[in-house]
């Protein structure tokens, strides 16, 4: 098993509202987040992947459980490993009224960082022809790049972003997409808190996902997704097909789903083992339709069951699958 | 820390809000210096003479030569009797007649009048309210673009934080304040050079100490401003707490019937320490309500210690209050 860059263990929150209710936004969350690579983190609006990245970064002090950044224990020894760490955290937050350039500098001198690396911080995020202008006038996409830019300035082995592409183009999206894949390529750990599945899927090699404050599922994202696919077929005779295929040893079952009759939901790893197993007995097949899971699918069925009560608490352990 | 200090120093240094107030300090006892020279000017050969032309016109009005002769008639009743008709005309005359003095009151410049209650006083006070608002708005702005979280993923040592922030504000209130004091009290002595007045004896001394006092208060103003809005965490709160503790506050104890010691307001301590110690009469004390001669029991100091101490003893309490809060409290 690989060196874990994040762990939490039994992480709470609690806070009171202005009227004195008690909330609890984080409830006994444990996080691992192994080095190298770039790790999803999912969840809903609410659900405590902000108010998790804030304690783990000292800006929010946990009510209850541990955190370890780099195997040292967090807020204690965050001063220790805070170098080691770049983080976006929500919506970029510098001086409207300083240019991004100043704001780069306030920030890299106070880590003893020299000027030249906010002209390559500057150059990687494509702000070099704005650098010199208020951060006010930014636009949104432009605030995101230069708030990512900053997190660059300490040559992180940690990179935490927290939405890192709100507000962006389509160009700008993918670039910051390559640019994250790049840094998880080049030995960067990245834990990416996003809304965007398709994204996540796209880059990331593992995630987590959580609801209400709670982890309902982590581990390598083609396990999360699940290994087979889901393919629907229509045949003529719908119950010569589902007993051929359920001998062959493939789970079965009618379409409920408002399909014509003689339609049916056959699990596979491929269609061609379907064609195959019906082709075999005689039956030939109308229209097969794949439809392979993604973590869209498996990420609304575990926020939707968490959301409805239930308590479906999913891990994957080394070898991967949920549980 | 060195860093540190250095990227605050640079940080207030870029903050438009600051360096207007800057140059508000600047600006406000330039033209309180101004007014003051001009409003003590020596009076010119024009003005004598407009004002003797004056005196003739009053002289030669009728109710005022009625008055003479009234007087001449029965010098006794305005104390001009005695001595023969010349002697009375004369004393008469001084008596009822106005007098070119009369309409030349301006009064030349009296260092040690700026200094006990004048302008210098003035100045002081209005350098003390900028810098407060300096320490206030410096830090304001950090919690009101969020930019405070930024630094703290930068540096997490809040207290570190805290105490460069500061020290930075401490350092730049007291020491711009202790320039323009000193320039401003330069020029006075400047134009009171150019005009030959005599200056008693440690006159620029005790103005030269009375920079440095103004100068930490202003610097304890800074921090006090600075340290309120780190416990707020924000300018409008900062202001408006201050503005009720001042206007409201006094009224309230008054109200709940709680005795208001002069002690206890700030600025007769501000005073104290400037004017190096005040006294005041307490009308409100029983046999202390007039007469010819105020008894000692009546009378209540406020030394320089005591005011000095007073602001030390407020501003270490808001910056523990505020150290504290900063290194507990969640940052947005």
């Amino acid at each position: 098993m690989s060196e874990l860059v994040i762990e939490a263990e039994g992480l709470r929150k609690e806070f009171r509202t202005r009227r004195g209710e008690l909330r609890v936004a984080v409830q006994g969350l444990d996080l691992a987040v192994p080095a190298g690579g770039v790790h999803g983190f999912l969840g809903p609006n609410g659900s405590g992947k902000t108010t998790t990245i804030r304690m783990l970064l000292g800006l929010a002090r946990a009510t209850a459980g541990t955190m370890r950044l780099f195997g040292q224990p967090v807020p204690r020894r965050l001063p220790a490993v805070v170098g080691r760490v770049g983080a976006v955290v929500e919506m970029p937050k510098f001086s409207p009224n300083l240019t991004g350039r100043q704001n780069l500098l306030l920030l890299s001198r106070s880590i003893g960082a020299p000027d030249t690396r906010v002209d390559a911080a500057v150059e990687s995020v494509g702000l070099t022809d704005r650098d010199r202008d208020r951060y006010k006038s930014y636009s949104l996409g432009m605030k995101q790049r230069l708030a990512i830019a900053a997190t660059l300035l300490k040559d992180p082995e940690l990179l935490i972003l927290d939405e890192p592409t709100n507000g962006l183009d389509p160009a700008g999206i993918r670039e910051i997409r390559d640019m994250i894949r790049g840094l998880g390529a080049a030995g960067v750990t990245v834990l990416l808190s996003s809304h965007i599945l398709a994204e996540v899927q796209q880059v990331c090699s593992s995630a987590t996902i959580i609801g209400n404050g709670r982890l309902l599922a982590s581990g390598r994202v083609e396990d999360l997704v699940g290994g087979d696919a889901v393919h629907r077929i229509s045949v003529p005779d719908a119950a010569a097909a589902r007993s051929t295929l359920e001998s062959a040893g493939f789970v079965v079952a009618p379409d409920s789903s408002g399909q014509p009759e003689g339609t049916l939901l056959v699990e596979a790893e491929r269609p061609a083992e379907v064609t195959r197993a019906l082709a075999g007995a005689g039956i030939w097949l109308s229209e097969l339709t794949s439809m392979r899971p993604d973590l869209e699918t498996v990420f609304l069925q575990l926020t939707a069951a968490d959301t409805l009560g239930g308590h479906l608490t999913a891990h994957t352990g080394p070898d991967g699958g949920r549980s | 820390m060195i860093a540190l200090l250095r990227v605050e120093l640079t940080r207030l240094r870029w903050r438009r809000a600051v360096v207007l107030l800057l140059l508000a300090a600047v600006v406000i006892p330039a033209l309180v210096l101004a007014a003051t020279a001009w409003n003590t000017r020596p009076v010119s050969e024009a003005e004598r003479r407009n004002a003797e032309l004056t005196v003739e016109r009053e002289a030669e009005q009728p109710y005022m030569q009625r008055q003479l002769k009234r007087c001449e008639a029965k010098p006794e009743r305005w104390g001009a009797a005695g001595g023969g008709a010349d002697e009375v005309e004369a004393a008469c005359a001084e008596a009822i007649l106005p007098q070119a003095e009369w309409y030349l009151t301006r009064s030349p410049l009296d260092l040690v009048q700026e200094r006990e209650e004048g302008s210098a006083i003035a100045v002081a006070v209005v350098l003390g309210a900028l810098m407060l608002l300096l320490g206030t708005t410096f830090v304001g702005h950090d919690w009101n673009s969020g930019s405070m979280s930024n630094q703290l993923l930068f540096e997490p040592r809040r207290a570190r934080v805290w105490l460069a922030k500061g020290l930075t504000v401490l350092a730049v209130t007291a020491g711009f304040a202790a320039l323009v004091l000193a320039a401003y009290w330069t020029g006075l002595w400047a134009i009171a050079s150019s005009r030959d007045l005599d200056l008693p004896d440690g006159t620029m001394t005790e103005a030269y100490q009375q920079v440095l006092r103004g100068a930490a208060l202003c610097g304890v103003a800074g921090l006090g401003g600075y340290a309120l809005t780190m416990l707020f965490r924000s300018t409008v709160a900062t202001l408006g707490v201050m503005f009720a503790v001042a206007l409201a506050g006094a009224t309230l104890l008054g109200v709940l019937g709680v005795p208001t010691h002069h002690w206890v307001l700030p600025h007769n301590n501000a005073m104290a320490v400037l004017v190096d110690g005040i006294e005041f009469t307490v009308w409100e004390r029983p046999g202390c309500d007039g007469g010819p001669r105020v008894p000692d029991r009546c009378v209540e100091r406020i030394t320089a210690f005591g005011g000095a101490v007073y602001f030390a003893v407020i501003t270490l309490a808001a910056s523990a209050a505020s150290l504290a809060s900063f290194g507990r409290r969640d940052v947005p």
